[in-house]
């Protein structure tokens, strides 16, 4: 979103990767085992370390700005007023190191409500659906984008 | 891993992290971490170019903090569901208390279930970012 990126990654994908959670878990101070030892996560029955819960915000880097704008361009926002409102993730089960998951663009609707300082308020709520290498979905992802002024009626 | 924090928890249970003096460094780290390079969190000239005081965090680090609740009281595998509002900027220097306390417990199929509310309040009682999480255990 900010400049053009240097390269894409190829094959396309969100890689989940160990270094990676490791360097997330850290920027948010958390300091579960299962974040960054291999050994304890393993030990847990589990494959590798786990991806913290909003670790696919990690995508930014592995997906094409370009192709994101021009998905989000039917929804008519003007992004020099677009606001990040809200987030939701729901999971079928954890992510873990190892994996590569793929994003899918879902539902997309708009809605409009009257903001408390007056003024029309438009809102946008986006979906995503990460699945995995075998195609089934392990993340369903919401993003409530807000409008705050400037806001075209349709 | 156990589950036994499912046998025990009841509604109204609460669960506190406190982080004290975020610094601009935290907000560069989580930039490097996430890939959000928006420079309003990192470049002061711009951040006041764009009306601010200062730089501010990213909505995200607050949210991934805050998400830090659910999974170390319930397990990092036991998140189902999570969700924010955001509400008000990160400042730099701010110290912020994230909770969680518990609204519902049930069984759905015969596994149990825990509701919480969760919010990230600052020094000045401003909540920074409200939010909901739904942990059950998971095993492989």
């Amino acid at each position: 979103m900010f400049g053009p990126p240097v390269a894409l990654i190829s094959p396309e994908g969100l890689p989940v990767e160990r270094g990676k959670i490791h360097e997330f878990a850290c920027a948010i101070y958390d300091d579960d085992p299962l974040y960054h030892d291999e050994t304890a996560a393993k030990a847990a029955g589990l494959p590798s370390v786990v991806a913290p819960t909003t670790y696919t915000s990690t995508q930014a880097f592995f997906s094409d700005p370009m192709a994101e704008m021009s998905e989000l361009g039917d929804l008519e926002l003007n992004m020099m007023y677009v606001l990040h409102g809200g987030q939701e993730y729901e999971f079928e089960r954890p992510i873990f190191a190892g994996e590569v998951l793929t994003s899918h663009k879902g539902e997309m609707k708009t809605y409009t409500k009257q903001g408390r300082r007056g003024g029309l308020m438009k809102f946008a709520e986006i979906t995503s659906n990460f699945t995995d290498e075998e195609g089934e979905i392990v993340l369903r992802l919401k993003s409530i984008l807000i409008q705050t002024a400037g806001v075209v009626e349709k | 891993m156990s589950d036994s924090i499912f046998d025990s928890i009841k509604t109204g249970d609460e669960y506190e992290i406190t982080h004290n003096n975020f610094t601009r460094t935290d907000f560069v780290k989580y930039a490097g971490a996430s890939g959000d390079f928006n420079p309003i969190h990192h470049d002061e000239s711009f951040a006041k170019m764009s009306g601010n005081e200062t730089v501010f965090g990213e909505g995200m680090l607050t949210a991934g903090m805050l998400s830090v609740v659910p999974s170390k009281w319930f397990g990092a595998t036991s998140i189902k569901k999570f969700g924010v509002r955001f509400k008000s900027r990160l400042w730099p220097g701010d110290n912020v208390v994230f909770k969680g306390v518990v609204t519902n417990v049930y069984e759905e199929a015969g596994v149990p279930h825990v509701d919480m509310d969760l919010t990230a309040t600052s020094q000045k009682d401003e909540v920074l970012i409200s939010g909901s999480a739904t942990c059950r255990p998971w095993a492989p």
